[in-house]
C-alpha cells in the first residue's frame, strides 16, 4: 500500500529524530523570537527578521517542525484509520495542511526579511 | 485480492494504565496540539507580512484572555512534548528502561515542563 511507511521505516525513524534534535536546539530561539516580538509593530518585526541570524533559523525551524509534525500525524493516522479510502484521504489532508502552513510561513518570513 | 482490513489488536481497552503508557498517549495528544497550533504562528506571521493594520487586528485577537490561556497551555505543550522527546532519545540508546528509571524520567518530564512553563511566563509575561 502506497500510503504505508513499511518500506521506508528506517528513513522515517531517522528523519523524525533528526528534526526532533533541530527543534530542541531551536526552541530557545523560538521563545526569544516570540517574547521579543510579542506586541511589536510591523517595523520592529521587519527590523528583527531582516537579520540573517533570525530569518535563517526561522526557516530552518519551520522546515524541521513541519517535517516532524507530518511524520507524527501520519503515524497516528496509520494507527487509527484503516479503511483504505479514508486512509488515503487523511494522508492527503495531512500533506496538504503541512504544505499550506509551510508556504504561508516561509513566504511571510521572507517578506518580513526582504520586503520590508 | 487480499483483504483490505488488516487485523488489529485491542490496546486501550485491555491494558492497565501505567504512568509511562499514559504519558506516551499524552505525548501524542500534545503533538496534535502543536500541529494545530501552527495555525496561530501562521496567523501572526502572515498578518505581519500583509501589513500593519492586519497585524494590529491579529494582536487584538492574541490579547484576548481565552487566547492567552491557550498560549499558556501551548507553552506547556511545547515544553512537555520536547521533554518527552528527550526521554525517547534516552530510551533510543537503551537506557532508562528499568522499573524505577523509566518512572523517574517520566516524572522528570512533567516536573521540567511545568517549571519551564511557569518560569518563561513569570519572566516574560507576568513580571
Amino acid at each position: 500500500m502506497a500510503t504505508h511507511t513499511g518500506n521506508k521505516g528506517t528513513g522515517t525513524f531517522i528523519r523524525q529524530r533528526v528534526t526532533g534534535v533541530i527543534n530542541i536546539v531551536l526552541v530557545g530561539f523560538l521563545i526569544w523570537l516570540v517574547v521579543s516580538l510579542a506586541g511589536a509593530d510591523r517595523a520592529q518585526m521587519v527590523a528583527t527578521f531582516s537579520h540573517p541570524l533570525v530569518w535563517i533559523p526561522a526557516l530552518v525551524l519551520i522546515g524541521a517542525a513541519l517535517v516532524h509534525m507530518r511524520i507524527g500525524m501520519h503515524e497516528i493516522i496509520l494507527d487509527y484509520v484503516h479503511e483504505p479510502r479514508l486512509l488515503a484521504l487523511s494522508t492527503l489532508l495531512n500533506t496538504v495542511f503541512t504544505v499550506v502552513i509551510g508556504i504561508i510561513a516561509a513566504i511571510s518570513v521572507l517578506v518580513l526579511a526582504f520586503g520590508g | 485480492m487480499a483483504q483490505q482490513f488488516r487485523p488489529t489488536s485491542p490496546h486501550l481497552s485491555i491494558w492497565r494504565f501505567t504512568l509511562t503508557m499514559s504519558l506516551s498517549i499524552l505525548h501524542r495528544i500534545l503533538g496534535v496540539g502543536l500541529y494545530l497550533g501552527t495555525v496561530l504562528f501562521v496567523l501572526w506571521l502572515g498578518a505581519a507580512a500583509l501589513g500593519q493594520s492586519q497585524l494590529a487586528a491579529v494582536q487584538g485577537f492574541f490579547g484576548h484572555p481565552i487566547i492567552q490561556i491557550g498560549l499558556f497551555l501551548y507553552t506547556w505543550t511545547l515544553f512537555h512534548h520536547m521533554a518527552g522527546g528527550i526521554k525517547h532519545f534516552i530510551w533510543d540508546v537503551g537506557a532508562g528502561f528499568e522499573r524505577t528509571g523509566r518512572e523517574a524520567i517520566t516524572w522528570a518530564t512533567l516536573v521540567f515542563s511545568v517549571l519551564a512553563t511557569l518560569l518563561v511566563w513569570a519572566l516574560f509575561v507576568w513580571f
